[in-house]
């Protein structure tokens, strides 16, 4: 029972750096349709960004607020350099672009930083780990879950109150309404891309904070792919619920299933859960079910 | 304040929609734009806005100018930036967000928050029942709460011309009559000029000072609201038992009664 909780509440942990990523491929394709196959590069480039700013001496948390600031600016290069000739142009267009994006970062990285493994030194978090009622947490997952939290409520908090974050869900919604008051798509679009890269650059890091940085950080990307369309797609809410959910089932299916197989498990659980959601629910946990009335 | 100089716009390069449409808007006051179904109203419309671009539209033909500018090149969110809002056709809510939300969009051009909590008051003393529904997601409003939405999130964005699509469409007499009633008393307090597309010429006439008649994509026929509803023809066609959804055209309609005439 309590290695049950146990693996729950650690799987919220890892869960809540997966939903980081997620909401990065939900802000994407609920503003323009475009599912956005260069995220888990997204997530490299932040990660061996954030580590470059770290090894310059900066401490964590400003490494971090650096990390999130650069993201934003690549965000909105990407958008203008590759993409904005693209807008009005068939969405399997602009998904062949974002594979291409993908192999480029992934190049990018490869050239920049090398292909080793490398690890944040000295540790960014204490090395001994946090005991609750006998249950033993690293630190670093607890403060990675922290980080990640406080991040997702920014967003959140950004989605439904902001100017701009209202102005992305209307352009989800309905984009000729939102252009006829004046809302601008390429700024919509290019505000997408933004956020997708701080997401994803800060899961990106929590997640090389505790397994070590090398390119595998990028299956990070299609890692959560279930749990962007468990989340139904364009839901932010889903798309956390469904980063935390797949977060969860690899611990469980890891520990439970785990040793009665070769391994994998880990991998294969969340696309297995997906397909099985899906068959029940198409849209998705939150995906909208069109409201349509008369 | 508004001129359409003889405007041709073309769909996707062939579809040719509107062949010469000149209009004008003056800076107070309800200008009616009438026809039938396809007519070319909304492109007309549009074509203001600049939403044709976003269709695949072109003015290819003519001009048109607000306050002196020429804007048929501009884009659309420059256009809204110059204050001319359209509201769309067909009750174009955001579904997913609530009524609120639907109206700080409107305000989206209005960049401080004292302005916009400004704005929603004077949208809400417009449109009471808003208010109540605020928290509701506009997906879930009533026919006659949407109607009122889009026009309430245009006035958001401080309009000084308004363009309104059609919005008497399928909402019930009593309720068409309310919102008639509070887009004349917009025009008055706020004195902001509106350019309004309908097909229910008569509600259209009874609060217009001036009208155009289009047909596929003409204007045949403009003038004082108060002598078109005592031309013939147009109370033959527009005002009396034929309803503008038959396919029958005003002009032969015209070219008949003028045979009849002939004949007796
Ligand atoms: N996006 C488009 N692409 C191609 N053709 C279009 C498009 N929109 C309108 N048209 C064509 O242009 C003509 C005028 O259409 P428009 O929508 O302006 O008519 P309308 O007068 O507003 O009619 P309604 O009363 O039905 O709304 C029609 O023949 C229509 O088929
Ligand atoms: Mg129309």
């Amino acid at each position: 029972m309590r290695l049950l909780l146990e693996l729950v509440l650690s799987g919220i942990m890892v869960g809540s750096i997966y939903a980081l990523v997620a909401l990065g491929w939900t802000v994407i394709y609920k503003c323009s349709g475009v599912l956005n196959l260069a995220m888990g590069e997204l997530t490299l480039i932040g990660a061996y960004v954030c580590l470059t700013y770290y090894q310059w001496g900066f401490p964590f948390p400003v490494a971090l607020v650096a990390t999130l600031i650069t993201g934003f600016i690549l965000g909105l290069v990407t958008e203008r350099l590759f993409l904005r000739r693209m807008i009005g142009e068939p969405i399997l267009s602009i998904i062949m672009i974002t594979a291409g994006l993908s192999f480029f970062f992934r190049a990018v990285v490869g050239f920049v930083w090398g292909t080793d493994t490398v690890v944040f030194t000295p540790p960014v978090f204490p090395q001994e780990p946090l005991r609750f009622f006998g249950m033993v947490f690293g630190q670093v997952y607890l403060w990675s879950f922290a980080a990640a939290i406080l991040l997702l409520l920014v967003f959140v908090w950004f989605f439904a109150r902001s100017r701009w974050g209202l102005a992305m869900q209307a352009t989800a919604d309905d984009e000729t309404a939102a252009l006829s008051l004046g809302v601008s798509a390429k700024w919509v679009y290019a505000l997408a891309w933004a956020i997708a890269f701080m997401a994803a650059g800060v899961g990106g890091t929590l997640l090389g904070n505790i397994n070590g940085l090398n390119i595998s950080v990028g299956y990070l990307g299609l890692l959560v792919l279930p749990a962007v369309v468990l989340g139904g797609l364009n839901s932010v809410p889903g798309a956390i619920v469904g980063g935390i959910a797949i977060g969860v089932l690899q611990n469980l299916s890891d520990v439970y299933i785990g040793p009665l197989t070769q391994g994998g498990v880990k991998e294969i659980a969340p696309f297995v859960f997906m397909i099985g959601v899906l068959l029940i629910r198409p849209y998705g946990l939150w995906g909208w079910v069109r409201i349509e009335r008369v | 304040m508004l001129k359409v100089n003889n405007i041709e716009v073309l769909y996707h390069e062939v579809i040719l929609a509107l062949k010469g449409v000149s209009l004008d808007v003056p800076s107070q006051g309800i200008v009616a734009l009438l026809g039938a179904n396809g007519a070319g109203k909304s492109t007309t419309l549009k074509a203001i806005s600049g939403l044709l671009k976003h269709e695949n539209g072109r003015v290819t033909e003519g001009s048109i100018e607000f306050l002196g500018e020429r804007i048929d090149r501009s884009s659309a969110e420059e256009i809204a930036r110059l204050g001319i809002i359209q509201v769309i056709e067909g009750r174009r809510v955001f579904p997913h967000l609530t009524i609120e939300q639907n109206l700080k969009v409107g305000g989206h051009l209005r960049k401080n928050g004292g302005d916009i909590s400004a704005g929603l008051e004077m949208v809400y003393q417009y449109f009471p029942r808003l208010k109540d529904r605020r928290g509701v997601a506009a997906g879930f409003a009533s026919g006659g709460e949407q109607q009122m939405l889009v026009i309430g999130r245009a006035l958001m964005a401080r309009p000084k011309l308004l363009l309104l699509d059609e919005p008497s469409m399928g909402l019930a007499p009593l309720l068409i009559k309310e919102i008639f009633e509070i887009v004349t008393q917009l025009n008055r307090q706020e004195r902001i000029p509106i350019l309004l597309v309908e097909q229910n010429a008569k509600l259209a006439l009874s609060v217009a000072q001036y009208a155009y008649v289009l047909e596929t994509g003409r204007v045949v026929m403009d003038g004082e609201s108060a002598k078109l509803r005592e031309n013939p023809d147009i109370r033959d066609f527009y005002l009396g038992l034929t309803d503008l959804g038959t396919r029958k055209s005003f002009r032969s309609i015209k070219h008949y009664k003028r045979r009849k005439r002939w004949v007796s």
